[in-house]
């Protein structure tokens, strides 16, 4: 991340959210306002909230090995029309690129029950970067706005 | 998100209401499993004030829709959003499940 990005704060959304999946509707609520303040199109909010939702259900249902609290920071970054979204989490690594793809074609019986929520967010989103830096889990995001609008301040 | 329930034309409609997302797509699925229990014609869930689903809620929906077909109840859902209409498209979810423009779309098509 550059450095002067951080001081440009009303492009920048920041929080923390703990290991509960309550905490994904309260993520839901700032990113659409973030969304909405910065004129960003409702079909990219989704894609953002849906992503966020994504992995915030793996890392908050199957990334902990206690049952203490554990914070998760988010940042979100609009430089011009590309949004970055930042995931930090102190849970246990995982390897999102082992997940298979889903058959899509499969009939409602074949259907796996599952599996679906890594595969969602790489669709919708441009780029999905994965690292695993000093026992964190870091996913990095990029998405298109999708808008030319100027910038609402 | 809230479910409540009518029946029309000897469907029984759910309609959605809200989000379904990671931590009440549980909540969802048995408020809809509990409402189907005894019904005998088809069951339509009513998408218009959804505002947002996840993997979790097509989850829940892939999983009702299991247990109706078994029990070879008829299954539809209709007036979903374009986001989420995108995120049937995008799983596959449109071409295992009957999805619908409108309710009376729906009903038409349970009722054929």
């Amino acid at each position: 991340m550059s450095v002067s990005d951080d001081t440009r704060n009303d492009h920048l959304l920041h929080f923390t959210v703990v290991n509960d999946l309550r905490e994904i509707a309260v993520a839901a609520d700032r990113i659409d306002e973030f969304c909405s303040v910065h004129g960003i199109p409702t079909a990219t909010a989704y894609a953002v909230n849906l992503s966020v939702d994504e992995l915030l259900t793996n890392t908050i249902s199957y990334g902990y090995e206690d049952s203490e609290e554990h914070r998760i920071d988010l940042k979100i970054r609009r430089d011009g029309d590309v949004l970055t979204i930042e995931i930090t989490d102190d849970g246990i690594e995982f390897a999102p690129d082992s997940a298979k793809d889903p058959d899509t074609a499969a009939s409602i019986e074949d259907r796996p029950i599952g599996g679906l929520g890594i595969f969602l967010t790489r669709q919708m989103m441009d780029s999905f970067d994965y690292r695993r830096d000093g026992g964190r889990n870091i996913v990095t995001l990029t998405k298109k706005t999708g808008t030319a609008s100027p910038e609402n301040q | 998100m809230e479910i409540t329930t009518e029946t029309t034309n000897g469907a029984l409609i759910a309609r959605a209401e809200g989000r379904i997302d990671g931590a009440n797509a549980r909540d969802f699925e048995s408020a809809v499993q509990t409402a189907v229990r005894d019904c005998e014609g088809a069951v339509i869930i009513d998408c218009e004030n959804l505002s947002y689903i996840s993997s979790a809620g097509l989850r829940a929906i892939l999983l009702i829709a299991k247990t109706l077909g078994k029990r070879q109840v008829k299954f539809a859902l209709c007036s979903l959003s374009d986001p989420i209409a995108e995120i049937f498209q995008i799983s596959g979810f449109d071409q295992i499940i009957s999805t619908h423009s409108s309710r009376d779309e729906a009903l038409a098509a349970v009722d054929s």
